[in-house]
């Protein structure tokens, strides 16, 4: 064994060297950065693709109407010019004029209109169904102006339209459609695509006659490489002889390794999506001790937080309070919170009539260390959790069909920085809420459709201080992402979890 | 086979124990193996900790002959500070449990359908032929895997599935070793006495096919704990936080490049007890029924 512990050094080690003789060969010297994913997309078409890695390809060739800043979370005009809401349901937008698609088509309002008209028809089936089900028409008022027709108020309109909903080129687009587009995509984006591999390596070329007044910016690298490498220690393997220059969803024991060895950039963003516990408050499953308000306190103050942050999520991760990520809109922390304190759960737990405490099934899906940092939690109290740890769809379809007394979660809100996106989807009565409580519905309700910030504001901080009060659900700590990338490369992680490739130079 | 035969029965008691004892492969793979039996036995008293408690502050601790180690854990410590000795020590109950289980069921479900198609012949033959070929032509993972996903891990459905998977190779053995005993002068001896069906099994072909028995059981064993492992490694075996060796190798797999001993140390167990089962089954062999040796 001792010299199995000198032959992972020497492994370690000869990557490395091997790393140093091949890099000149790699990356910076011939302008090609290469980005490995770990999982094979189905489709690089922004409409039938949910996956983040499609999401981060979106970014890199098209562009939307409007962008949003990732640092100060303001919209700014991109391929239209100036927005202006002529009522609470009707939006009318200025294009920009000049802009041409990576096959030399223009850009004006007919691409709009053909885009937006396409998506919004059911029969053409574009997913995720959310980001595109919440107009009825688009209308072109004239070469460069475009009217939205919103089917009722929908405040997250310009956080959808400065993301997730990019423009199309009509006369290519109703040509090719979606296969042609997965194979051969043409946009007004920063980058485009010059060779696809379905499920395996897409190559990209900066496009150089991308607008200049975009808030994007002009891409710096000249080629981009995205190869899928399914096996993490693979990916690491690639890094260290050099084959690769950039990996994301490093495991943090792992990130810290690669720190301390120091060849390589290893730096941590926090991400929108936070971790959470979801108990049967109203009995859906059965009639178990969840649906008394006290044991979910007692298992609130009887979960270490702090600890299993520190010792197990790190990286920029922090305990959240309210159900919802603190940068998104609505989201206050201003709600009932719960500290480390098992001599009060036990307390609780006995006025609720446990005092030995009870056995419960608990279901999970990621993170089984997390998990059982948590059963270890729950176990100092006297609650016996059993983990059923399953797939992600097996658990989804069971805590929909009603199917566990509490289960440990995560939400990534689809990057959208609005808590319409996790709170109202978890407690607006609908699949995954296992409270179904008047109130709360009634406040998210008034904050999904108000258009006047103030009225949002406080309806979704009644609704979430009463989630937490009540601890219908309980909000755990947000999630961060590692990444690790040569020392050549410049590159600055976001919040959203959406690397932008054309923002990174080298060095 | 006649000449066979007489070799076996002029075996003596104590010509047996010095070829046992004159059996380098049967003595290793003994010795082991009964050092893990009573690890396993004796795992409450020789684990130093408790193998079920974290201690978040203490994750990832090298064992003692790392600088980074100490004595405390000797070991070291998994991702969650839990004694990586005192886990390993209790997960030698899980892969014995499943061993044994695993080989249980299945030398029982084998034995009953192999040694009554050899002894029955006909339509009895037939239909346990029919049912191995169907058996045979399931692949054992998959099955394993589907099953254990749709129906969800722990230790029983574990060992249930693998003891309802593994029993082709016992039927197989023991039909054909049935078949040529059956055609044995006392059988039919016993026959035209009058003896009873059960007591024929019982008392002439059972003690007969009985070493085959053994050697067969202890493969499977050895099969049954490598399966387990593979079940555990993917997820979808036994369920945390019981220390399986397997689920150890799991959770260590991220650390692979920059702490080898997290999966070395679970993999060598495994090694080991494995090995070890395998010296011993073909010692048996050897020893019992040298004819067979090929």
């Amino acid at each position: 064994m001792v010299v199995n512990k000198h032959f992972s050094k020497l492994l370690v080690g000869a990557l490395l060297a091997a790393g140093a003789s091949t890099a000149a060969h790699a990356g910076k010297s011939n302008d090609t950065l290469n980005v490995a994913i770990d999982r094979e997309l189905e489709s690089i078409d922004n409409y039938y693709n949910t996956a983040r890695e499609g999401i981060v390809i979106s970014r890199m060739v098209w562009d939307g109407l409007l962008y949003r800043d990732p640092k100060t979370n303001k919209y700014l005009p991109n391929l239209a010019t100036a927005y202006n809401w002529v009522d609470s349901k009707t939006l009318q937008f200025d294009l920009r004029k000049g802009v041409k698609f990576h096959n030399g088509e223009k850009f004006d309002a007919d691409d709009v209109v053909f885009t937006l008209n396409y998506l919004g028809d059911p029969a053409n089936g574009a997913k995720p169904a959310r980001n595109v089900n919440w107009w009825n028409n688009a209308e072109k008022l004239g070469e460069y102006k475009v009217q939205l027709n919103l089917k009722k108020e929908f405040p997250a309109a310009l956080e959808f339209l400065s993301g997730p909903l990019v423009m199309y080129p009509n006369d290519y687009y109703s040509k090719n459609g979606p296969e042609g587009m997965a194979l051969k995509p043409v946009g007004t984006g920063p980058y485009q695509v010059t060779s696809v591999e379905p499920g395996k390596r897409y190559k990209f070329k900066k496009y150089d006659g991308y607008h200049a007044s975009s808030p994007k910016g002009k891409a710096s690298i000249g080629n981009i490489v995205i190869r899928t490498i399914a096996e993490s220690n693979t990916q690491l393997a690639e890094l260290f002889s050099g084959g690769i220059d950039w990996i994301w969803k490093v495991k943090p024991d792992q990130a810290e390794r690669i720190k301390s060895q120091g060849a390589f950039t290893v730096k941590n963003s926090s991400t929108m999506r936070i971790g959470y516990l979801n108990f049967d408050a109203m009995g859906r499953h059965s009639k178990n001790p969840m649906n008394d308000v006290r044991v979910r306190r007692a298992i609130a103050h009887s979960i270490d937080r702090e600890g299993i942050v520190k010792a197990l999520v790190q990286g920029e991760s922090i305990v959240v309070n309210s159900l919802c990520f603190p940068s998104q809109f609505g989201c206050t922390q201003d709600v009932p919170t719960y500290d480390y304190n098992p001599e009060k759960a036990k307390k609780l737990l006995a006025e609720a009539g446990y005092p030995n405490g009870f056995e419960t099934p608990f279901l999970a899906y990621r993170n089984r260390d997390y998990a059982e940092a948590m059963i270890n939690n729950l176990n100092a109290v006297g609650i016996k959790a059993k983990l059923e740890y399953l797939k992600y769809a097996a658990f989804r379809d069971k805590v929909q069909s009603g199917g566990a007394p509490f289960n440990f979660g995560t939400w990534g809100s689809y990057s959208i920085n609005d808590v319409s996106a996790i709170t109202s989807h978890f407690q607006s009565g609908g699949k995954d809420d296992y409270s179904k409580d008047p109130e709360v519905i009634k406040q998210l309700g008034i904050g999904d459709t108000s258009v006047d910030a103030n009225v949002r504001q406080s309806a979704y901080k009644a609704a979430l201080s009463r989630i937490s009060g009540e601890a219908f659900m309980f909000p755990l700590w947000s999630y961060n992402t590692w990444y690790a990338f040569s020392k050549d490369v410049d590159f600055n992680p976001t919040p959203d979890e959406i690397p932008r490739f054309f923002t990174a130079k080298w060095m | 086979m006649s000449s066979g035969s007489t070799v076996t029965t002029t075996v003596t008691k104590a010509s047996i124990y010095t070829r046992f004892t004159g059996h380098q492969g049967v003595m290793i793979g003994a010795f082991i193996v009964l050092a893990i039996v009573l690890v396993a036995l004796l795992a409450p008293l020789l684990a130093p900790h408790d193998p079920y408690q974290q201690n978040l502050l203490a994750r990832l601790i090298p064992p003692v002959w790392d600088s980074r180690g100490s004595w405390d854990h000797v070991l070291g410590t998994d991702h969650l500070g839990r004694d990586y000795l005192s886990r390993l020590i209790y997960g030698a109950r899980i892969s014995l449990l499943i061993g044994f289980g695993a080989a249980l069921i299945s030398g029982l479900i084998g034995t009953v359908m192999g040694v009554m198609a050899g002894y029955f012949g006909g339509r009895v033959d037939m239909v346990v032929t029919f049912l191995i070929t169907v058996r045979l032509s399931m692949p054992v993972v998959l099955v394993a895997l589907a099953v254990v996903a749709i129906v969800g891990g722990s230790l029983q459905v574990v060992i249930t599935v693998l003891g309802l998977l593994l029993w082709d190779r016992f039927a197989v053995v023991m039909r054909s070793s049935t078949l040529q005993i059956r055609s044995m002068d006392y059988v039919a001896a016993a026959q035209a006495v009058g003896c009873s069906t059960k007591r024929i099994l019982m008392t002439e072909i059972m003690p007969n096919v009985v070493n085959n028995l053994i050697v067969i059981a202890t493969l499977e064993m050895a099969h049954a704990i490598i399966l387990e492992a593979a079940l555990s490694f993917l997820g979808l075996g036994v369920q945390p936080p019981l220390p399986s060796w397997g689920l150890m190798v799991s959770e260590g797999k991220d650390m692979m490049l920059f702490e080898a001993w997290l999966i070395t140390i679970p993999g060598v167990a495994l090694f080991l007890l494995v090995l070890a089962i395998n010296l011993m089954g073909d010692g048996v062999r050897d020893i019992t029924a040298p004819e067979n040796r090929n």
